[in-house]
């Protein structure tokens, strides 16, 4: 489309400025708004047209190709998703044993019972919706506290940079680690797995088939530190070995975070179709909430419209003292969201990709 | 640590104790420890069975070809979702949503089959003549065969022979395939007779049935196809998170990037002043009355 012709704009702009268009003819305002132009932006000769840049794979019309090797090829020669899951992210056929460890691991993770992605995916599937939808769905429980492998592996990368560099032994390292954070959602060391004996087979697979790393080594670390401060029993759980084994076969943090959610997506797939085979739909308005799970003001009567002003209060506070005692008081309003803290990161931790695209 | 479950239902698929994690009666431990594959516990899940070795090898294959597909709707999805910087779980969580009517429809596929077996059975037909059936029934009243034609492989999707072939060398050759393969013949015979161009069978239609030969539903199927997708999705939108420009509209970049504002085409309505407060009821009447905003509504 292009930008308006310079007279058809100027004689639109000029009628809008006499009607007069709210507070657009403020001095305020960064630039005149009654001589914006109209229409698109041409398009940009200059510079290389858009394309969709990738290192990880191309197609054409008639081959598909990762990392320089051929999908079709790779299955007829025998290679299956574990072997892509190595290419795709690490560029690389994995040796026998790691393709066998990751087998292990994704069997490990592809079912968890009714915890998280399978109550998401069950409760989207009451609403009648895709099964796609659902398995969609669950993939978002995985955050930083369930399944949170980007804050566990990040920062066991740093810990371990950190002996390193400071010449520390990982002993030292972990402690300091559990020293700082303490015993938390994202350390891979709690009380949850005493009983089951999964997580630490899982670690002992790792070192038969001679894949472990300075990842398991420095989680057993972690593991006698937060032991010695702990009031209660811990032990390495299924966050620890997964993350550390994922990382000793060379997976970053974030893409051990997005393979092992999406392996439990295919159990949630299954969660979806067995909420669908067994339970009847869900409509809108249908669930009650009980009167004694409600603990929020008492019921009281909508005041008349005339009187808002009488009852209405402002939330405008005119000096710093106004706004902390308001700011304190909004977070006994549970649901206000006065009293969390959510920092929203940038999680991709560098940007930019000038080396592609000149003319 | 409250360990109550989330939400609390009757399943046969898992329970989990503080001992072990058990599906469909198998501990899942043990079946690491035992060597199965997870394309094995892909059939415990789905089927609740251990599958044959063929069926295991066929289902490696259908998935680890599927996986990867460089820039379809699911991977574009996720790079898009990506530039706005969130988790990258809700990236993958976006591409396996894009699998819907058209891309990788692998249910829509099955049930098709399905539908046309059934239906053979009751009407005492041979799986050949329903498989013309279903052509001549699809193409008469204009309905896409499912599992056939791709917009960027013309000549046919380089996956979906091979997959055939595949099924055919395992030995795994059943009624799907049957069914499949005569759907194919009587689609290339027709379109011929129609003097229209050819179109090859795609990855749903060879892929979704050799799953449903070695026992998947159509659902399951769907699923697999689906959700082993995200993975390749997840390692497009981690590229674009670690080493792309957040926003994808930098004028710094060499290249022009994804939403940069040359690339806004726009074909609607033209520029126009709006109405004041004390002119809107009388300028939305007549705007109703002419009826020119039709054209528009979508």
């Amino acid at each position: 489309m292009g930008y308006l012709d310079q007279e058809k704009t100027d004689a639109l702009n000029k009628l809008k400025k006499e009607r007069g268009v709210g507070n657009l003819d403020s001095e305020k305002n960064p630039f005149d708004y009654h001589a914006r132009e109209y229409g698109t932006m041409p398009q940009d000769g200059k510079r290389a047209p858009f394309q969709w840049v990738s290192e990880v794979a191309y197609k054409n019309v008639h081959r598909i190709v990762a990392r320089g090797y051929d999908t079709t090829e790779l299955m007829e020669e025998g290679y299956g998703v574990i072997e892509v899951l190595f290419v795709d992210y690490q560029a690389r056929i994995p040796t026998i044993e790691e393709e066998k460890m990751l087998n292990y691991i994704m069997i490990m993770m592809l079912e968890d019972g009714l915890s998280g992605p399978a109550a998401i995916s069950r409760i989207v599937a009451k609403s009648k919706t895709f099964l796609t939808q659902a398995c969609g769905a669950s993939i978002m429980a995985f955050g930083h506290a369930y399944g949170a492998y980007s804050s566990f592996g990040n920062r066991v990368e740093d810990y371990i940079k950190k002996a390193e560099f400071e010449n520390l032994t990982l002993g030292e390292a972990a402690r300091l680690l559990v020293q700082k954070d303490g015993i938390d959602e994202a350390l891979g060391v709690s009380s949850l797995m005493l009983k089951d004996p999964a997580a630490k087979r899982m670690i002992a697979r790792a070192e038969k088939l001679g894949v472990a790393g300075v990842n398991i080594q420095f989680m057993k670390e972690v593991v006698k530190a937060a032991q010695a401060v702990s009031s209660e029993p811990v032990d390495i759980d299924m966050l620890g070995a997964t993350g550390a084994v994922m990382q000793d076969l060379g997976f970053t943090p974030e893409a051990t975070w997005a393979i092992l959610a999406i392996t439990r997506s295919f159990g949630a797939g299954a969660h979806y179709i067995e909420e669908v085979e067994r339970g009847d739909l869900s409509r809108m308005g249908q669930q009650l909430t009980p009167r004694e799970d409600y603990d929020g003001p008492s019921d009281r009567s909508v005041p008349p419209l005339k009187d808002r002003e009488k009852v209405a209060q402002s939330a405008i506070c005119k000096t710093p003292e106004e706004w902390k005692q308001r700011f304190e008081k909004m977070k006994e309003v549970r649901g206000s969201g006065f009293s969390i803290i959510e920092e929203v990161a940038d999680p991709s931790k560098k940007s930019g990709m000038k080396k592609v695209g000149k003319l | 640590m409250d360990r109550e479950p989330t939400l609390r239902r009757k399943t046969a698929l898992s329970y989990k104790t503080e001992e072990k994690t058990v599906m469909r009666g198998y501990n899942l431990s043990d079946m690491a420890e035992e060597g199965y594959s997870f394309y094995d516990a892909m059939f415990v899940l789905f089927q609740s069975r251990i599958p044959t070795e063929k069926e295991e090898k066929m289902l490696k294959y259908e998935m680890g070809v599927f996986l990867e597909h460089s820039m379809s709707p699911s991977a574009v999805g996720a790079i898009g979702v990506s530039a706005g910087r969130p988790n990258l779980p809700v990236c993958v969580a976006a591409a396996i949503s894009t699998f819907g009517g058209v891309h990788g429809p692998g249910a829509a596929h099955g049930y098709m089959l399905n539908k046309y077996l059934e239906r053979g059975q009751k009407e005492g037909k041979t799986v050949d003549e329903m498989a013309k059936t279903l052509v001549d029934e699809y193409m008469d009243s204009g309905t896409p065969v499912m599992g056939m034609g791709q917009p960027q492989h013309i000549d046919s999707d380089p996956r979906a022979e091979p997959i055939h072939l595949r099924q055919e060398e395992l030995g795994l050759e059943g009624v799907y395939l049957e069914f499949q393969r005569a759907l194919e013949k009587y689609f290339h015979a027709r379109r011929k007779a129609d003097g229209r161009s050819y179109v090859g069978v795609n990855v749903v239609g060879s892929g979704n049935t050799a799953l449903m030969e070695i026992g998947f539903s159509p659902n399951a199927g769907w699923c697999i196809g689906s959700v082993v997708r995200g993975f390749s999705c997840a390692a497009h939108a981690l590229y674009n998170m670690k080493k792309g420009r957040a926003w994808g509209a930098s004028r710094n970049e060499p290249m022009v990037q994804m939403i940069d504002l040359s690339m806004i085409k726009y074909v609607g309505p033209k520029d126009r002043i709006v109405p004041k407060q004390e002119e809107r009821q009388e300028y939305a009447k007549k705007q109703k009355e002419e009826g020119e905003y039709k054209q528009w509504v979508i």
